[in-house]
């Protein structure tokens, strides 16, 4: 009876195998799955497409902001070059025109450190975005991942359930038998699947409203100096032209 | 158990609209305010007695979530009699009937008698459509039409026993085949006059229509 019982749950589990074997076919060589299985799952695979969505621009995100650094970086650097080539120069030239480059020399050298302030806010940001990737993007992977496993399963399952249901008849015993089995394998399966499906749909969700929540505090605290940059500049190149018509030839 | 006939009925619609608990109210007579999502199919018989003669009927429930829609459809063939419900509080169960009736339509036998069922009667105030719409429906589709309360029993047996009573008319003025099973009819054991004249006679005649 034992040796009876463990063969028919050998059998049975080289049957699960069979229908996840073929489901997983069916979904690798994208053949036209059932259509009703699909509509079913339409709003996961919605949350899903968002999902992606948000590793992909998570990942461009921190591209540019380290491209963007970097740039900050060259940029003030040449700035600064600039600026000591214009004081040294300045200070050699005795007339008015030296003192215009000292004082245009003195801004560009002031202008390359306020841009490289700009680093340290773009450096958190990365920070957070790459913990943000790391942490929670990551921990949503493996949800999605036990998840399709999980919807593998069920279908096969569905699958199995479809075979055994185009010859059925429930007066006959060993046919109401071998349903009941996939009946409870269906019932199985779906269950872990609609608990995985919800996590993943929750945890999407979730990674969105967090994702917003995170750019909106980071982006906040460093618009300060962003804004501020330009504004310096800007008096400081006003600054230089009102010395430059100042010391225009043929006026003084 | 010794029957005349045997029926088959499905019962098809949206999930929830109370098709497991119509059948548990049918066939044990008590009511269920949760129940267990039907996975495929369930089933459930019950014997009635029309013209003096025990029927049998063979009664499939079928699951109403979309997922298990291609596999319901095989459960159609060989339906003698379906129950097509709708939830009365909900709208979107009423629009989705002619969904259900193209299937059914579709994948059953042209003659299969098709009953349309409101359920949930006794949810009045919750009411989304009307009992005329409901009539319109099945006026315009040729379709037998009750209203059903499973928690209060109300127009149940009635629903169950009315389809039985006109699949056994259309048996009486010939239209089902009743030695086709594809009809979703069968002769019960205890049947022997009817059982052989019918054997004899029709025998041959379905011989001769399975080999073409």
């Amino acid at each position: 009876m034992s040796a009876h019982d463990q063969n028919s749950s050998v059998v049975k589990k080289f049957q699960q195998k069979y229908w996840r074997t073929k489901q997983t076919l069916i979904k690798v060589s994208g053949r036209k799955e059932d259509e009703h299985v699909v509509a079913s799952d339409a709003e996961l695979d919605g949350k899903l497409e968002v999902f992606h969505s948000i590793q992909r621009t998570c990942m461009e995100l921190l591209k540019v902001t380290e491209q963007y650094q970097r740039r900050i970086c060259n940029f003030s650097q040449e700035e600064n070059e600039l600026g000591v080539f214009l004081r040294a120069q300045g200070s050699r030239d005795k007339t008015r025109a030296g003192k215009i480059m000292q004082a245009t020399g003195k801004a560009l050298c002031f202008s390359s450190q306020q841009r490289l302030s700009l680093r340290n806010p773009l450096c958190r940001l990365y920070q957070e975005v790459e913990t943000f990737r790391y942490r929670a993007i990551s921990d949503t992977w493996l949800t999605v991942n036990h998840m399709e496993q999980s919807r593998t399963e069920y279908r096969g399952a569905l699958l199995w359930m479809k075979d055994v249901s185009q010859e059925l008849d429930p007066d006959t015993h060993k046919q109401m038998e071998k349903f009941r089995k996939v009946q409870a394998q269906v019932r199985s399966t779906k269950t872990s699947f609609d608990k995985l499906k919800n996590d993943v749909c929750q945890k999407v969700d979730l990674l969105g409203a967090s994702r917003c929540n995170l750019l909106s505090h980071v982006l906040t605290t460093p618009a300060t100096p962003i804004w501020m940059l330009p504004r310096n500049r800007a008096e400081l190149r006003c600054f230089s032209l009102l010395l430059c018509r100042q010391t225009r030839p043929g006026r003084g | 158990m010794a029957y005349a006939y045997l029926f088959k009925y499905i019962i098809i619609g949206d999930t929830g609209v109370g098709k497991s608990c119509l059948l548990l109210q049918f066939t044990d007579k008590r009511f269920q305010p949760v129940h267990d999502l039907t996975i495929g199919v369930e089933f459930g018989a019950r014997m009635i007695t029309i013209d003096g003669k025990q029927i049998k009927l063979q009664i499939w429930d079928t699951a109403g979530q979309e997922s298990f829609r291609s596999i319901t459809r095989s459960y159609y063939r060989g339906a003698a009699g379906a129950l097509l419900v709708y939830d009365i509080t909900r709208r979107d169960t009423f629009n989705h009937l002619t969904t259900w009736l193209e299937d059914a339509r579709q994948h059953s036998n042209s003659n299969m008698v098709i009953m349309l069922i409101g359920n949930k009667s006794d949810l009045e105030s919750r009411r989304e459509v009307k009992k005329e719409e409901g009539e319109a429906f099945a006026r315009e589709h040729g379709l037998i039409f009750m209203e059903t309360s499973a928690k209060t029993a109300s127009n149940v047996e009635e629903a169950f026993i009315n389809t039985a009573k006109e699949i056994y008319e259309k048996i009486q003025e010939g239209v089902f085949d009743i030695n086709n099973e594809a009809n979703g009819i069968k002769i019960g054991p205890q049947h022997p006059t009817t059982n052989s004249t019918l054997s004899g006679s029709q025998g041959g005649q379905h011989a001769g229509g399975g080999c073409c």
